[in-house]
């Protein structure tokens, strides 16, 4: 290993979401006022699929969120930014050698990487989750520097460790995939961006004619709730309910299901563009996010005492279904709605 | 979203780490906050670290007892299934559900147990004997 040192002048910020915590991040260093939720949201990080086929960590799979690398790759579309993806490196060695390449040029560079072997995460969220998203800013002789917007810190961690989370294997494996920002223009069209950005999220969860994504998995996944006691049992239906909760309000979430995150998003652009209709949906959005944290609330103390499950169930289940019914509301506005 | 570092819950790791947190009142208004994880938070980790350990230990009694290969616990351990295990080894699936057994993890080739060692980012040693 040679003994080098490289550190650029990137400002760590905390953020409720990794990836799009990264891209704000990486936008700031370009000079580009960018907070999380904008970026979120233009980045179209709200999703929401259910996929009972497929068990994650012994329980069906769900997600709250895009696909990874959606956030930057869309930000960067929309907004019209010169920046570069590379999906896959074949050598581990020749991927570190380019995040080399790029620290030297003074290029911050985003990582995905996987969390089950990510040495300064916390112990009890190390499972096999491989759509983490960090920056990595300086090198210092076998060190590497990176920013992980969920962690408070910047944070340490040597080369073969990142080499490792890097190369974490499984479904959705990151390959070694890395993402910067060439250079930024001065002019940037902020207002067509998010007019794109609210159209798509809004295409994706109510218009996708696929009964698992969006609006209709939200309310696939309540008439499933309500089955899971009679037919899986007491003990794993409750475990199956704490992973609705878990990926709804795990780390680097921003709460419930990054409800709160896009709703901010939509109160930032309102205030942006002076547009009383986002500002109306916003507060829409506001209310549901509060629904789905007391959806995880009355959920998680199902899941502390198991007592009289099947009452419980149906409740929840209704309380998923009316849910469902408030965040289509606010995408049928936002539909309507020209900025 | 409470201010303390897990009060409640039997194991003290979980929920000591402070987190960004978004929430909106009454008044309309997102607000950020750093803090610790909210309760829902903890007891669904608790839920689901309850379980893996359960897995866990049964496999190592389980191997104890000469029922099953280390591979087993292991893969417990990793918290992976034989499908996820397969493309960490880069070994097929029927192979890494027959290499369960005990009987035929001992006639296992030392490139096998490399693959599987480097799978679990342990020494060909420790895949040997579970502690």
């Amino acid at each position: 290993m040679e003994q080098d040192k490289v550190m650029i002048d990137y400002k760590h910020r905390q953020a409720g979401h990794c990836e799009s915590g990264a891209t704000s991040n990486l936008f700031n260093y370009y000079g580009v006022e960018m907070s999380e939720p904008m970026a979120f949201g233009i980045g179209n990080g709200l999703y929401f699929s259910y996929i009972p086929f497929l068990k994650l960590q012994y329980a069906p799979m769900m997600s709250f969120r895009n696909l990874p690398n959606t956030v930057f790759h869309r930000s960067m579309k929309y907004l019209g930014i010169d920046a570069t993806v590379i999906k896959k490196f074949k050598e581990p060695k020749e991927s570190m050698a380019a995040l080399d390449r790029n620290l030297e040029k003074g290029i911050p560079t985003g990582l995905q990487v996987g969390v089950f072997n990510l040495t300064f995460f916390p112990p009890e969220y190390r499972m096999h989750y491989n759509m983490h998203n960090l920056v990595a800013y300086g090198k210092d002789g076998n060190d590497y520097w990176v920013s992980d917007t969920v962690m408070e810190f910047p944070q340490r961690i040597t080369s073969e460790d990142l080499q490792r989370v890097r190369y974490a294997k499984g479904v959705f494996a990151p390959k070694g995939k890395m993402y910067w920002i060439n250079n930024v223009k001065k002019d940037l069209d902020i207002k067509s961006a998010v007019e794109k950005g609210i159209k798509k999220t809004v295409y994706e969860m109510i218009k996708i004619p696929f009964p698992l994504i969006g609006v209709k998995g939200i309310h696939w996944l309540a008439k499933d709730l309500k089955k899971w006691p009679k037919k899986h049992g007491n003990e794993t239906a409750s475990f199956y309910l704490g992973q609705i909760i878990r990926m709804s309000e795990d780390f680097g979430t921003g709460g419930a299901g990054f409800r709160y995150i896009y709703g901010a998003f939509l109160k930032e652009a309102a205030e942006k563009f002076n547009n009383p209709e986002l500002m109306e949906a916003s507060k829409m959005m506001g209310n549901a996010a509060n629904h789905w944290r007391e959806f995880t609330y009355l959920g998680a103390r199902n899941c502390k005492n198991r007592s009289k499950p099947e009452e419980d169930y149906g409740k929840l289940s209704d309380m998923l279904h009316e849910i469902a019914d408030m965040e289509k509301a606010v995408y049928m506005k936002l539909d309507k709605i020209k900025i | 979203m409470e201010e303390e570092a897990n009060p409640i819950y039997k194991n003290q790791a979980y929920g000591q780490f402070r987190e960004l947190l978004y929430s909106y009142g009454a008044d309309g208004k997102f607000e950020k906050k750093v803090g610790f994880h909210g309760e829902s938070d903890r007891v669904t980790l608790q839920q689901a670290w309850d379980l893996f350990n359960d897995r866990i230990e049964d496999a190592r009694q389980k191997v104890k007892a000469g029922i099953a290969s280390p591979v087993l616990y292991y893969m417990e351990k990793t918290l992976v299934t034989p499908l996820d295990l397969s493309m960490h080894a880069g070994i097929n699936v029927w192979r890494v559900k027959r290499h369960l057994k005990p009987n035929v993890f001992k006639r296992l080739s030392d490139k096998t147990l490399k693959k599987y060692a480097g799978a679990f980012n342990i020494s060909v040693d420790q895949l040997k004997n579970v502690e």
